[in-house]
């Protein structure tokens, strides 16, 4: 059995207006996993991500990346740990007014100098690298081009490629094909494939259709009001266990 | 639910309480001394103000609808409401009230008179004054423009050197970025400054710092900076808090210091905002130099109360042409600047 990653142990977080949005979450992560977390909007799937590379405080319990405790790191210890962990946004989350190539230098910042990076000085190196990677996402010749002006799938891409120029070891990706159309969404799900098998970058996803949880998950787990209510292969969710996490009634929308 | 009905009772407080108190001075008709008595009117206008706003809770409580129950209530609450005349509701009575009662009061206290204004005296003194303003004396015009030059650096000095200030000072300002136990108070502090800094009219900052460091185009010149340096920063802030949120995670999930996210995903957010927003600032600082020069800040406002206070109109009005070319112009240019910049 490979390396564990991450541990998350009994986490939760309650939100200053009183909502409880995760309540003692537990699930282990190994190397080279993609998995994916599913759930109705408001289960607790994105703030479950941004407890892990801490763009939130969790309220109690453990996070074990690599063994090390980050749940309650602070400063500069989460910044180390955000280097390690790359992560990708439903809206993408560019700065719009840059180009291509400077929105995926940015994934750069947490190695340099404040003055270098304040100057906007990044070096050669990092410039390959930063292009290597449009490469690797299919999108080298936009390079020069303001990040609006591309497409949403586009735009993603260029979200991938910056978040790979971290170097991270795990790549969270928060709904990354919900503001996609659906042909597009194959597109992103496959370049997020590619980073999970050719480059070895452990994946955790927060989808919505299940017909794509079991084209690319290696594993799910299921979120319903700040809990986990199913976890195990894509292949064992059956027609009652998706009542069970989506709610009586519901139909699986398929898309392709 | 309280909390509108507080408000709505304040506003009727306040209404109710003025329309006794206008009832009041009309029926007594109190001497200057009684009309300078503060202590005695302030609690007699304080009690009134709670008189009137349990009248406005009496009123609400047996389901008349009150002026400020109207304003306050919440729209959900107006939808069901069925259409009624104006005139058939209390509150509209109330309003009509109480604004013609407060514009016949106003005309009182300005003194308001067809008879001054149609006075041969001094409807013959204001001709001259024309005359003279409308044939300019063009002698003075090398004068004038040299002091508008004054005058127009003046602005653009005070505006260049508030920037640099105003732009830090714009993200500690901002709530959206300053949060935490540190970054908080600095906020709050640095807030409260700003206002009551940029409440003080630069016209008194003038005449403080023409105290301070002489009368003169300095002075001016520091007046405008104070003042610009707390607007700037108010609008610059504003700007900051309204920043869509999604590029500050994006920077932030990549490891970035504060710093470096607010230079990445704040500053190429709000960099064409800030430069129409100063733009803006300089001409609104050429036209208050002018004022200014009035306290003796220096530039053409100075020249202009020097022409003014000898009654030399022909001289005032070459300066009121010259003055007024110029804030055309700079108005018309940053106009086209701004419209330019979006």
């Amino acid at each position: 059995m490979s390396q564990t990653i991450l541990s998350v142990k009994n986490l939760k977080k309650t939100y200053e207006n009183g909502t409880h949005a995760l309540k003692g979450v537990s699930f282990d992560v190994k190397k080279g996993e993609f998995l994916v977390i599913i759930g109705l909007s408001g289960s607790g799937k994105s703030t479950l991500l941004r407890c892990i590379n801490r763009l939130h405080d969790p309220t109690s319990g453990e996070i074990l990346f690599y063994d090390q405790d980050i749940a309650k790191a602070k400063g500069d210890e989460v910044r180390e740990i955000r280097k390690k962990i790359g992560m990708i946004f439903q809206h993408f989350n560019l700065v719009p007014r840059y180009s291509v190539l400077k929105n995926v230098l940015m994934g750069r910042l947490g190695t340099m100098t404040s003055v270098a990076s304040l100057l906007g000085i990044f070096n050669q190196k990092d410039k390959e690298k930063a292009l290597d990677y449009l490469k690797l996402v299919g999108i080298r010749e936009k390079a020069g081009l303001r990040a609006d002006n591309l497409s949403g799938g586009q735009q993603q891409r260029v979200a991938i490629a910056r978040a790979l120029t971290q170097g991270p070891d795990l790549l969270l990706a928060d709904e990354p094909v919900a503001s996609l159309d659906p042909a597009t969404c194959h597109v992103v799900m496959d370049y997020l494939k590619k980073v999970n098998q050719e480059l070895g970058i452990t994946v955790i996803c927060n989808l919505h259709f299940l017909s794509l949880v079991r084209q690319y998950a290696t594993r799910v787990i299921a979120l319903k009001g700040g809990e986990i209510v199913f976890q195990g292969s894509p292949s064992e969710i059956s027609e009652a266990w998706f009542e069970k996490i989506y709610g009586e009634g519901a139909k699986e929308v398929h898309i392709n | 639910m309280k909390n509108f009905n507080l408000k709505s009772m304040v506003f009727d407080g306040i209404t109710i309480a003025f329309l006794f108190l206008v009832v009041i001075v009309v029926v007594t008709n109190p001497t200057e001394e009684q009309q300078l008595n503060l202590s005695f009117n302030a609690s007699l206008a304080g009690l009134l103000f709670l008189f009137s706003g349990v009248i406005s809770w009496v009123l609400n409580h047996f389901n008349i609808r009150t002026w400020g129950e109207q304003i306050f209530l919440p729209p959900q609450k107006k939808a069901v409401d069925a259409e009624v005349p104006l005139l058939k509701t209390f509150w509209g009575w109330q309003a009509l009230i109480v604004l013609i009662t407060t514009f016949i009061v106003g005309l009182v206290k300005t003194k308001f008179s067809f008879y001054e204004l149609s006075n041969p005296d001094g409807f013959a003194g204001a001709m001259r004054l024309f005359q003279g303003i409308f044939n300019p004396d063009w002698t003075l015009l090398p004068k004038a423009v040299l002091n508008i030059i004054e005058t127009i650096f003046m602005a653009f000095i005070a505006t260049a050197l508030a920037i640099p200030i105003a732009f830090v000072f714009s993200f500690l300002a901002a709530k959206n970025i300053m949060k935490g136990p540190v970054a908080f108070p600095v906020y709050l502090i640095l807030r409260t400054l700003l206002n009551v800094t940029r409440s003080v009219e630069a016209l008194i900052w003038a005449i403080i710092f023409s105290v301070w460091v002489g009368i003169g185009p300095f002075a001016g010149m520091m007046a405008l900076m104070i003042h610009s340096i707390a607007s700037l920063a108010k609008q610059y802030s504003e700007m900051v808090e309204s920043v869509n949120e999604g590029p500050i995670e994006g920077i932030l999930s990549t490891g970035a210091t504060r710093l470096q996210m607010v230079w990445f995903a704040i500053v190429p957010q709000v960099i064409l905002p800030y430069i129409s927003f100063t733009v803006y600032r300089w001409d609104i600082n050429v036209r208050m130099a002018t004022i200014i020069g009035l306290v003796g800040g220096g530039g053409i406002g100075t020249l202009l109360i020097q022409y003014q206070g000898q009654a030399m109109w022909p001289q005032v009005g070459c300066i009121i042409v010259v003055i007024a070319v110029v804030v055309w112009l700079l108005d018309q240019a940053s106009a086209y600047l701004r419209e330019a910049l979006k």
